[in-house]
């Protein structure tokens, strides 16, 4: 069935889809993502449709922090490009600059974290509590979702960052570390969508 | 993974090797006792609501009661009861259809079944509580808003079908990944058995459509537990939202449902007529046609609601394009028949009839999709006699096809076909007196859904034929019941083709076939594979590898804990209101609850990541020995 | 299925290594389209219709950069990960005509 010949130390240069296993875990995984796709999608629609009912709480408008929202922004798409360069030190068996790599995505991964909860926090001073209106619902629902799909991300990136350390790298950790990848990239591509529709377009009078 | 060594393993019995079996053909066997015990908690309601209507303003439960169980009766029959059967026969037969030893996520797919079980029992857990969700299947806000639904009866529906929704979403992904990348060498697309094919499209249904039942359900929980304001029109929210999310939802489900059923006709009708499915190719596109379709029809449900003219002419005309593809198969079916040497099996016979309940449940659904008439129709007992044309009539009969046609596969003995055939009328008899008098009931202007009727209407009559059916529905499914006690207790040891006329895979192996499915994994040469084999003088299927050790996945008893935790964390969650402080915390025991469970369940994923499994090896000799028993 | 694995010396030498200059220049274009779309929200003395068209067209073109180049889709073996990332793409965009015509009247 699966491919049991490997000899230790002899990665394949895409150590991932080595094993059925593997193959079968990044196409599943593609597929997730289709499913987060609609997920995430629907949480827009709601989004969309409730945007204008504000009642008496502020307005995206007068709400937004669009430098808060840059610096956010910056964050996770350099974090995207870290995770790239893991999974380029993956194919190329250097398993401690894949370390490395990792660990760098976490902790960008950490920042934009701690920026989102400085956000909410001053948003909700400002008057925009969870339960203010139907905008304000569903302003922290979409978000808070994606949110918590980072923070979902570091802790499984982090726990993958122990067992490369404590197993390294085998045909089957390396498609682990690259699903996470796709997934990291995912997040991105939300929040891509989420800074476009929800900030900026919230920002347009 | 690094070394073709046996691994040791531990292999459990008994109780233990069923709550930690990752073989998909236990986990089948998993299936079909729960959804059948649900499918009998459903039907039961079913008859409750029909003892209620047998006369006029009838006062056998009262009117909360009835709510309660009409809604526990929808909700029930459709996630609890239709779906898991349906996995129960995917799992006991696709991966043996497309040769494969198991399915592409053996771990995951005990998960699925255990998140929807844990699930099922959280939403009826409301039962023993005394809150049963009573806002009807469709829960629409703002009647399930905290406001009208002040219990906790909703709650349960929210959690309860969040985390069997989980098991499905999984499910569905396992299954397009096993079809995709599982194939025996030479099993194409095109000579895929028309059963895979239409799970194929039905997983693809569950991707893409549970997720927005996730969302539509996540919105209704903040609503009601954490004051949030979606669905309710007095802080800005829209009720309508709600509608649109569980009918984008909603209308794919309904596809879902019966395109596995119209995948085990084809494979019935094909076997029992002796030929090979009329128009395959025509069958396949219409499949896949279905299932795209079925995305852009939903607000065919909500023609009334006011989205104007071009909206509903739209969702109009879409609707009735479903009937083209829908007709395309009757006709496949009818012209596979047509000069086959046909066998009326109880398989045979619940496919048989199958063929003119779908179209008449088709024909009032080009009705209902017809915007003005919908009008008329919309919310009488209309609809209620046409979705149970399509969902009794349609999948249940199917579900009864495909379980006497697999049941030899999947236990190794073959039902009793004259108590099957006294299952199949009695049933059958009982469906169409129970809903073909609904149609005039609801033309005649009775409104679903509702708790009594009355007298001097002209109802009578056809509501006491109604209940009459129900009950004969009951006896048909008791009868059921009955044969599968009678035929269990009979030796195991029917052939591996014991049919006959078997056209497929599953077919050229052991029943029940042995843990690794196929000793040598087949060489497939054609549609049909194994009926080609027939035709070409040969005894079986031609090997396409050596016999040597087979890998298997290892058992694991994560799955039941995962799916254990979520139902902790729904409970807790749900009483997080209700219960007194935890600790003098600003937590409430109901918090602690929810964390202990969820935390239970991501634990369970820690250590499924930590802990490598290395699986367990079959070794050659045990599987000589197997086939030469069975030679 | 023994058959799809080649050899393990033959893999890495037919594989050149891809260095990460591709990449740079994929994060170069990212940043540059999320600079124009802030840009344009903040001079915001444009037709409100035409920022839409610009700000729509840069998240479009952005998720096109890294899906294709940072997640590989453009590489050979993802036709049925692109299947499902259309499908889903497909319902959103269902349910964002819903969100947008037929929810308020």
């Amino acid at each position: 069935m699966s491919a049991h010949t490997h000899v230790e130390g002899q990665l394949p240069h895409e150590p991932e889809k080595a094993t059925l296993e593997g193959r079968n875990k990044v196409l599943g995984f593609w597929l997730f993502l289709g499913g987060e796709t609609v997920l995430f999608g629907t949480l827009f629609a709601a989004f969309l449709a409730l945007r204008h009912q504000v009642l008496d709480g502020p307005t995206a408008n007068h709400l937004f922090d669009l430098k808060l929202v840059a610096y956010a922004t910056a964050i996770l798409l350099t974090s995207s490009l870290t995770s790239v360069f893991a999974i380029q030190a993956m194919h190329q068996q250097k398993v401690k600059s894949l370390i490395n790599w990792l660990i760098v995505t976490v902790l960008l991964g950490l920042g934009f974290l701690g920026l989102e909860i400085y956000e909410f926090v001053h948003y909700v001073h400002e008057g925009h509590g969870f339960t203010t209106s139907a905008f304000s619902s569903s302003f922290y629902t979409l978000v808070g979702f994606h949110g918590a799909h980072v923070l979902f991300g570091i802790l499984w990136i982090t726990l993958l960052i122990i067992q490369l350390m404590r197993k390294g790298l085998t045909v089957v950790t390396a498609p682990k570390v690259y699903v996470a990848g796709m997934y990291w990239h995912f997040i991105d591509v939300v929040w891509v969508f989420i800074f476009t529709v929800v900030y900026l377009m919230g920002k347009v009078v | 993974m690094a070394h073709a060594h046996a691994h040791a393993v531990k292999r459990y019995s008994g109780i233990m090797d069923w709550l930690t079996t990752v073989d998909h053909k236990k986990i089948g066997i998993l299936y079909l006792i729960a959804g059948g015990f649900f499918f009998l908690v459903g039907g039961l309601e079913a008859i409750l609501i029909r003892i209620q209507l047998w006369k006029p303003q009838g006062t056998f439960v009262s009117a909360d009661t009835y709510n309660e169980l009409l809604t526990m009766h929808g909700t029930t029959m459709i996630f609890l009861a239709a779906m898991p059967l349906i996995f129960a026969l995917m799992n006991a037969v696709i991966p043996l259809q497309i040769g494969a030893r198991d399915v592409a996520f053996p771990f995951l797919n005990s998960l699925g079944f255990w998140t929807f079980l844990f699930g099922g029992l959280l939403l009826n857990v409301s039962w023993i509580v005394g809150d049963v969700p009573d806002a009807g299947w469709t829960s629409y806000a703002p009647l399930a808003g905290t406001t009208y639904s002040g219990d906790h009866g909703v709650d349960y529906y929210v959690l309860g079908l969040q985390i069997a929704g989980i098991g499905t979403l999984v499910g569905g992904i396992n299954f397009l990944v096993t079809i995709i990348n599982m194939r025996a060498p030479g099993m194409t697309f095109m000579r895929m058995p028309m059963f895979t094919w239409t799970v194929f499209i039905t997983s693809a249904l569950i991707l893409f459509a549970f997720p927005a039942l996730t969302v539509g359900l996540a919105a209704l929980m903040f609503d009601r537990l954490f004051d949030a304001n979606f669905f309710d029109p007095s802080a800005g929210g829209n009720a309508v939202l709600w509608e649109h999310i569980f009918w984008i939802f909603g209308h794919p489900e309904v596809y879902i449902l019966i395109l596995p059923a119209f995948g085990i006709i084809s494979e019935v009708i094909s076997t029992f007529s002796r030929k090979r499915l009329f128009g395959y190719s025509s069958m396949v596109f219409a499949t896949i046609l279905i299932g795209f379709l079925g995305f852009m029809v939903w607000a065919h449900h909500m023609f009334t609601a006011g989205l104007g003219p071009v909206a509903n002419a739209l969702f109009s005309i879409a609707t009735m394009l479903i009937a083209v593809p829908t007709g395309i198969k009757i006709f496949n079916w009818l012209f596979t028949m047509w000069g086959g040497s046909i066998k009326f099996t109880t398989a045979n016979l619940f496919a048989v009839g199958f063929i003119p309940t779908f179209v008449m449940g088709g024909v009032t659904g080009v009705m209902l999709a017809a915007a003005p008439a919908d009008f008329q129709y919309h919310d009488s007992y209309f609809v209620v006699a046409h979705f149970h044309y399509v969902i009794v009539g349609g999948l249940v009969l199917g579900l009864f096809s495909g379980l006497h046609y697999w049941w030899p596969k999947m236990f190794g003995r073959i039902l009793n076909e004259t108590l099957g055939k006294w299952t199949f009328w009695m049933f059958y008899i009982g469906f169409h007196l129970t809903f073909f008098v609904q149609h005039f009931l609801g033309l005649m202007g009775m409104p679903r859904r509702i708790w009594q009727y009355l007298d001097g209407l002209g109802f009578n009559e056809m509501n006491m034929i109604s209940t009459v059916g129900a009950l004969m529905m009951g006896i048909g499914t008791v009868m059921f019941l009955m044969n599968i006690v009678i035929t269990s207790v009979k030796p195991k040891g029917v052939a591996n083709d014991p049919w006959e006329d078997g056209r497929t895979l599953e077919w050229t192996i052991a029943s029940p076939p042995p843990e690794y499915n196929f000793a040598q994994t087949p060489l497939v040469r054609g549609y049909d594979a194994y009926w080609k084999e027939k035709q070409d003088g040969h005894s079986g299927m031609t090997p396409a590898e050596p016999v040597g050790p087979i890998h298997m996945p290892s058992p694991s008893i994560l799955p039941f804990f995962m799916g254990m935790g979520l139902f902790i964390a729904g409970f807790g969650f749900m009483y997080s209101p209700d219960w007194g402080q935890f600790l003098g915390t600003s937590l409430t025991m109901g918090h602690f609850i929810g964390i202990v469970g969820l935390a239970i369940t991501l634990i369970c994923m820690l250590l499924r990541s930590v802990i490598d499994d290395h699986g367990f090896h079959i070794e050659e000799e045990e599987i000589l020995k197997d086939l030469g028993g069975k030679a | 299925m023994a058959s799809n694995q080649p050899a393990t010396e033959q893999n890495t030498k037919r594989h050149k290594v891809e260095g990460p200059k591709k990449h740079i220049v994929a994060f170069i274009f990212s940043i540059l389209l999320t600079f124009i779309a802030f840009a344009t929200v903040i001079s915001g003395e444009i037709n409100k219709d035409f920022i839409y068209i610009i700000l729509l067209g840069t998240a479009v073109l952005q998720v096109f950069v890294q899906m294709a180049f940072w997640m590989h889709m453009k590489d050979r073996g993802h036709k049925y990960a692109l299947i499902g990332i259309l499908s889903g793409v497909f319902v959103v965009f269902t349910c964002v005509i819903m969100a947008e015509y037929w929810v308020w009247w």
